[in-house]
């Protein structure tokens, strides 16, 4: 009964399916492309169930990315801790968002998200790019962000996620 | 107003656990844990590769394997062979090397493994190996493919390891020319294109385009005498204070997914030479940094070791070779040579 009532699960499989994509190989040309899925996966629950997915499940999901990317421990987390934040202090207005502004707003939050880990990367001598073009895999992630949300409120829905 | 709090209290203890990462190794233990779980996130995300490598190998008319199974065959021919002369080569070198009371090179054994991911950070070029620390990986450890060096281990986690390859831009490879033993170090390139730079080479140098870049084995990462690399430019600047060279690296970074691991130099624990004889490491032959003791007692030893030596290798046929290859192994080294010249005609005077 009682999981039947929150289907919690729903969120880990996505969270893991994310991680999947975000390991994916990609070619060399289509290396700055790359959508931010745990990112736009965490935006979703947290918007959506701000009671479950809060800064500490941002933080866990963010550590994990570390070990996956081979990067700074807590580099991953603090970045997603903080999208987390400001998800959360938005999630009513982000709700009544039609999907073209909800789309502006990821944008702009996973651009925040890959310009903080690039700026600790630099801080922590992690990475050497002159060029800002990873930047682009925020304007991918705006771009794919309707299906994202269609196809997590189907899941929600259809599982009763709560 | 919690939700401020707490997001504080997150950025504070992760500032923290990145400062501990970062500074110093209490959380590689951590590091390895947590890598247990996205263990099989590697997995699954390489199984497509695995199922195409699969149905490759699978799905393949009975033709073409005989094709293959034929040129394989006349490749490891050629390979015998080449291990033939190897051999000789080998042994003529062992007597050199004893001749000069240098130990030998150690042959580390090697593991395989296949690369299975990359990581998709661009401002660093490194590869995950389906190899970890339950197979006995530990860092530092050189990765090579069929062709020549690739990177070294970086990060072990239980069953994968990253590896730094030897283009990203923050690793250096110690390499000397194969021509004429000159060392530099090959450092990653910073632009798109995956080659080496060789960083501080004074534009008096001689390195010209087509040389073979091996590695020298300074520094003890990588083991002595891999090739590494080929010039593919050098441009002498008369702005510049030093050459720029432009090498492209060997290894076929972005195609080839058999790739292996060398066992870690051996010797390091006999770095300290104990009775006078040198670790491998030490090129004696043309030696500006040995360690202290090292090149006193080599050369005062060899000197010994060739007045012994040569009358016992005169029987055998070998005289003729060596008044040849002795020069060419050891002429920078101040008392060999004059040694040598005095002893050499000898043998060959009787011989004669």
């Amino acid at each position: 009964m009682d999981q039947r009532n929150n289907a919690t699960w729903v969120v880990y499989l996505t969270f893991v399916v994310a991680f999947l994509l975000a390991v994916v190989p990609f070619p060399e040309w289509a290396m700055n492309y790359r959508p931010q899925w745990v990112a736009m996966v965490l935006i979703y629950w947290a918007m959506a169930l701000p009671y479950r997915v809060g800064i500490g499940f941002a933080w866990v999901a963010g550590l994990l990315v570390d070990i996956l990317d081979g990067s700074l421990l807590g580099l991953n987390a603090v970045a997603l801790a903080i999208i987390a934040y400001i998800t959360l202090s938005l999630h009513q207005r982000l709700r009544m968002f039609s999907s073209l502004q909800q789309s502006a707003v990821v944008l702009a939050m996973t651009g925040l998200y890959l310009m903080m880990t690039h700026w600790m990367k630099i801080a922590a001598d992690q990475a050497v790019t002159s060029d800002l073009l990873f930047l682009l895999g925020a304007l991918s992630s705006a771009f794919l962000w309707p299906w994202v949300f269609v196809l997590l409120r189907q899941m929600r829905r259809g599982f009763s996620v709560r | 107003m919690s939700l401020e709090y707490r997001i504080a209290a997150f950025v504070v203890l992760s500032a923290a656990v990145m400062f501990a990462d970062n500074r110093f190794d209490y959380l590689d233990r951590v590091r390895y844990t947590l890598g247990f779980l996205t263990a099989p996130i590697f997995w699954v995300a390489d199984t497509p590769a695995r199922v195409s490598y699969w149905i490759d190998d699978v799905f393949v008319s009975h033709g073409d394997l005989i094709d293959e199974n034929q040129s394989l065959r006349e490749e490891l021919l050629f390979a015998r062979r080449e291990l033939q002369l190897l051999a000789g080569l080998a042994s003529e070198n062992q007597r050199l090397r004893a001749l000069q009371e240098a130990s030998a090179s150690v042959e580390g054994s090697i593991l395989s493994a296949e690369i299975i991911n990359i990581s998709n950070d661009a401002g660093s070029r490194r590869v995950l190996i389906n190899r970890g620390g339950q197979h006995g990986v530990v860092a530092g450890q050189a990765l090579l493919d069929a062709h020549g060096l690739m990177g070294q281990v970086v990060e072990v986690l239980p069953f994968t390891s990253w590896v730094m390859l030897i283009t990203d831009s923050r690793h250096g490879t110690p390499v000397q020319v194969n021509r004429n033993g000159e060392r530099a170090i090959a450092r990653g390139s910073r632009g798109e294109i995956p080659e080496l730079e060789l960083e501080y080479v004074p534009d008096t140098s001689d390195i010209l385009a087509g040389d073979l870049l091996v590695s020298s084995g300074l520094g003890q990462r990588f083991p002595k005498d891999y090739p590494v690399a080929v010039v593919t430019s050098v441009v002498h600047d008369p702005g510049q204070a030093f050459a720029i060279i432009k090498a492209r690296p060997l290894a076929q970074m972005d195609r080839t997914r058999h790739v292996m691991l060398l066992e870690l130099p051996a010797n390091e624990a006999e770095v300290a030479p104990v009775d006078g004889s040198v670790p491998a490491w030490v090129e004696v032959t043309q030696g500006e940094k040995p360690a202290e003791p090292g090149p006193a007692a080599a050369s005062t030893d060899a000197e010994v070791q060739v007045d012994v030596a040569v009358p016992q290798a005169l029987p055998a046929d070998t005289t003729a070779a060596e008044p040849a290859a002795s020069p060419e192994t050891a002429p920078e080294d101040m008392p060999l040579p004059s040694e040598l010249a005095d002893i050499v005609p000898e043998p060959s005077a009787g011989q004669d």
